[in-house]
């Protein structure tokens, strides 16, 4: 038993309490290695092969049974599509029972097929790309009973068909949650408006495609048909069918824009829709007349590609907005959907639990929560003590102990045992909820900036029609038919279809190459924000930080903390998991005789290879009898001095280790401060941690104390923002909290950071998918890239314009100039545009993967 | 040339058949999902053999 000599050494040599001074300081030999299923930065020791390297049990897990199954090239397409996305396997597969009943399941419930299968639609959580839709469908195609499995990446839904005799829907979501997706019923308010418009928008492009597709064919005879010589009755013909083309496709798919221009005329708000409606109209008209009166030039062929190509620009704004927002829309489901009532019988003395959904909760009911379950209501506990984690409501990264007659919030975690709740507070009326509703108010209360393009439009609208007159009152002098043929063509040639393709194509393709890098953008004016400079604000926890509590100081003897981490492995308290993990990192091998007695909101009591083990801070074990001695204290204030939490370990009654925990801070941030101040930006800290912890991780990072403030609610959190914002500058926050989103929505350019809460997204227009915040570098030199695309499409439309003003007005426009001059702006801005290099890699992010999918847009 | 009285129309009557066809296609749900088939069709003809 050479261990438990080592133990009576270690024990002796520490009798006197003589810690020797860090023995290890920060990192051991070890190397950080992204998990290889999610790709989580995670502590190995160095030489572990790279393919071996989990955060977690549950990615694991998912790894062994991907590999059980043959379907390994799953990594490799990931890799391919190049995304880290984390597919958090959740540790609830017993919570699937209830996809066994019908009244559960709601939209969900399966149809029965002619051929004695069922047929079902699910919601699905967690997809990330292409890989997981193959993973998903091939792993579906290896299980009996389950007969086909379709993913649609587009609205996040899965389609199976099974055979009820063989395979119960709850087996087939355990499938799917081992595999790290989640699984739930379609909500019955799914709207399908988004489909249904993206299918009118489609429909109506095919139209307008059809219209100018053989507009332009009939074009084209009649341009070689005036060089080569035709018939004028042929001409005739050609010329009344192609305006009705034209003409068809103003009235049927252009409706739009004369809907928008009547709109924007009713509120006086001037919008793109105005010159657009305008020149159609006048081209319509004038068109129809020279073709009925068989002389001067028809347009129809102009008319018809014009609506074409605006409403390809409009179908990919569309489609854009809507992918981003869905992808927020998926990640707001952070409080669960159902409880689990406990039912008191009627003898009062047997108790039963039944799943519900929170809905209908009432107030009084007590609910149970299992430990790590998130808290699906307001509410007291009423029996039970437990740790919760209410980092997504304050920030706090300290897990807070709770018990009897304590109040516990909607959306945060419960940690370490079950507790019954008596339910105070359900959805709106709960303290998650009040945060939404503070920021759907701060987010009206902003003053929408009119799109740059639509301001020039109305300049143009009034710009042109003097032009126009000014042209007409000129060549009156001549005759007046001259005059009316000139002012028309003016009128005509300078319809704004590049000025109007400008802006929305422009944003458009910035917001889908973000995608791409995993940025999405809810909203093109955020890019316009982020292009200058401003002030960023930053949450600390899980923002600049990990978020999750580390071994930063280990001092005396590092076989405390192998019989600590022995004691604590089945804990799932941070300081535990904290612990447990620098034991594996540091290569020991966990004590196979251990034991955990007792659980205490301050620590635990153990046993581990016939000792007694206490684990806590200090309060823990000076309540067991403990004696801490004076150079101790010493220690532990300096702990504390340095931002760490001082935890102590006990082994028979004696102390022989102190551990040092704190939240280290993210990859990548240093480098994302230091360039951020090369930007220009200036930058500040606003956390509800600790402000010791919070000036720690400010001096880390370099940044001015004075801008880094602490203890904040999130009440002076949006104060704060508030503040900054009598400036002149664009305000930027990000974070991931909910204690953040009212920050976030007030803030010009709210950033929504992936990895910690979700709730945030809804007040953020910019959500980074990848959470790494190298990402922000992208986000920032895209914004400023995709700017100047605009300016720079605007310059060159505008320009265009100008010549065909100029050339119109002088009385040159003939028909065929007017012809080349129209497409060519077009065809120019939308070159241009995708030509133009934005959202480039950064060097940061090009170290961090390999692949290279998102070249192409 | 007088056969361009019968031929334009014509074109254009089989130029509105695919988009009727189109049509179609758009509204039975074939263009909602742009993402995986794509996916779907590079990836599938390598592991077809399906237990079931």
């Amino acid at each position: 038993m050479t261990s438990s000599q080592t133990i009576v050494a270690d024990r002796l040599a520490h009798a006197t309490s003589e810690l020797s001074p860090a023995v290890t300081p920060n990192t051991p030999a070890g190397v950080t290695l992204p998990c290889t299923h999610c790709g989580l930065p995670t502590h190995c020791e160095a030489g572990t092969h790279p393919e071996q390297v989990f955060c977690c049990a549950g990615c694991l897990g998912a790894y062994q049974l991907i590999h059980g199954w043959g379907l390994e090239d799953f990594y490799a397409l990931r890799d391919q599509m190049k995304l880290t996305g984390a597919a958090q396997a959740a540790g609830r597969a017993n919570r699937y029972e209830q996809f066994d009943q019908a009244d559960f399941l709601g939209p969900s419930k399966p149809v029965a097929l002619n051929d004695g299968t069922c047929r079902a639609e699910f919601a699905i959580h967690g997809l990330h790309c292409g890989a997981c839709a193959w993973l998903i469908e091939n792993a579906a195609a290896r299980e009996p009973g389950l007969l086909s499995a379709r993913v649609k990446m587009s609205d996040h839904t899965i389609g199976i068909v099974f055979d009820p005799a063989e395979i119960r829907l709850s087996q087939v979501a355990r499938l799917l949650d081992r595999l790290g997706y989640g699984l739930a019923p379609i909500d019955p308010q799914r709207d399908d408006q988004v489909q249904q418009e993206n299918r009118r928008l489609l429909i109506q492009i095919a139209i307008a495609g059809f219209f100018a597709a053989n507009a332009m064919w009939i074009a084209i005879a009649l341009y070689a048909g005036d060089y080569s010589g035709v018939e004028a009755e042929h001409r005739y013909f050609l010329g009344l069918i192609g305006t009705a083309l034209g003409v068809a496709a103003v009235a049927g798919p252009g409706r739009t824009f004369f809907v928008g221009a009547l709109a924007s005329l009713r509120t006086w708000t001037p919008h793109m829709d105005l010159p657009v409606a305008l020149g159609l109209s006048v081209g319509t008209l004038v068109g129809s007349a020279n073709a009925i009166a068989g002389r001067g030039h028809v347009y129809f062929d102009s008319l018809a590609t014009l609506v074409f190509f605006l409403l390809i620009g409009r179908w990919i704004q569309f489609r854009q907005q809507q992918r981003a927002a869905r992808a927020v829309d998926l990640m707001l489901r952070i409080t669960p959907r159902h409880a689990s009532l406990v039912v008191a019988e009627t003898d009062q003395a047997v108790e039963s639990e039944k799943i519900v959904l929170v809905d209908t909760l009432q107030l009084g009911d007590i609910i149970r929560v299992a430990a790590g379950e998130h808290v699906p209501a307001d509410g007291q506990v009423v029996q039970g003590r437990s740790n919760i984690d209410r980092s997504l409501l304050t920030g706090e990264s300290q897990p807070m102990p709770v018990c009897s007659g304590d109040a516990v919030a909607a959306g945060t975690i419960n940690l370490t045992s079950p507790i019954d709740v008596q339910v105070t507070a359900t959805g709106r009326e709960s303290r998650i909820g009040r945060v939404m509703q503070s920021v759907e108010a701060a987010a009206t209360e902003k003053t929408p900036i009119v799109q740059l393009a639509d301001r020039i439009g109305g300049v143009f609208v009034v710009a042109v029609t003097l032009l126009a007159l000014v042209t007409f009152a000129y060549w009156s002098q001549v005759s007046l038919a001259t005059a009316t043929a000139h002012a028309t063509a003016l009128l005509i040639v300078a319809c704004p279809c590049a000025l109007a393709l400008a802006t929305p194509l422009a944003i458009a393709v910035g917001l889908g190459r973000a995608a791409k890098r995993n940025i999405l953008i809810r909203d093109g004016q955020a890019l316009q924000q982020l292009s200058g400079r401003g002030v960023m604000w930053f949450d600390k926890t899980g923002t600049l930080t990990e978020g999750r509590q580390r071994v930063s100081t280990l001092q005396g003897s590092i076989e405390g903390l192998r019989l600590a981490a022995g004691v604590e492995a089945s804990c799932r308290h941070p300081v535990a998991q904290a612990i447990v993990l620098d034991a594996r990192r540091r290569g020991l091998t966990l004590p196979i005789s251990a034991r955990l007695d007792r659980v205490a909101n301050s620590g635990v009591v153990g046993e581990a290879e016939q000792q007694t083990i206490f684990v806590g801070n200090r309060q823990h074990l000076e309540q067991h009898g403990i004696v801490i001695e004076a150079e101790l204290h010493r220690r532990l204030e300096q702990l504390a001095a340095n931002g760490e939490s001082p935890i102590l370990i006990a082994v028979g009654g004696v102390v022989i280790t102190l551990l040092g925990l704190s939240d280290p801070l993210r990859c990548g941030a240093l480098e994302m401060v230091a360039e951020l101040g090369r930007r220009g930006w200036s930058m500040g800290i606003l956390s509800g941690d600790h402000p010791q912890i919070v000036s720690g991780v400010a001096q880390q990072l370099g940044l001015a104390p004075e801008r880094c403030f602490g203890g904040l609610s999130p009440e002076e959190k949006l104060a704060a923002i508030r503040e900054s914002r009598h400036v002149r500058q664009t305000v930027a926050m990000v974070g991931d909290g909910a204690n953040d989103a009212a920050a976030l929505a007030a803030a010009d350019v709210g950033i929504a950071l992936r990895g910690g809460a979700e709730v945030s997204l809804q007040a953020a227009p910019v959500f980074i998918a990848s959470g790494q915040l190298s990402s922000l570098v992208t986000l920032l030199r895209g914004a400023k890239a995709t700017t100047r695309l605009v300016l720079l499409n605007f310059a060159l439309s505008l320009g265009y314009n100008l010549v065909a003003v100029g050339l119109a007005m002088a009385g040159w426009i003939s028909p065929l100039i007017a012809a080349l001059l129209m497409p060519l702006s077009s065809v120019s801005v939308l070159a241009l545009t995708l030509a133009w290099r934005s959202f480039e890699e950064t060097a940061a992010s090009q170290s961090q993967a390999s692949g290279a999918l998102g070249e192409r847009v | 040339m007088s056969v361009l009285y019968v031929a334009l129309p014509l074109a254009i009557l089989l130029g509105a058949a695919a988009l009727l066809a189109c049509i179609r296609c758009i509204r039975s749900g074939q263009y909602d999902d742009l993402e995986t088939p794509a996916v779907r069709m590079l990836i599938d003809d390598k592991k077809t053999e399906s237990p079931q």
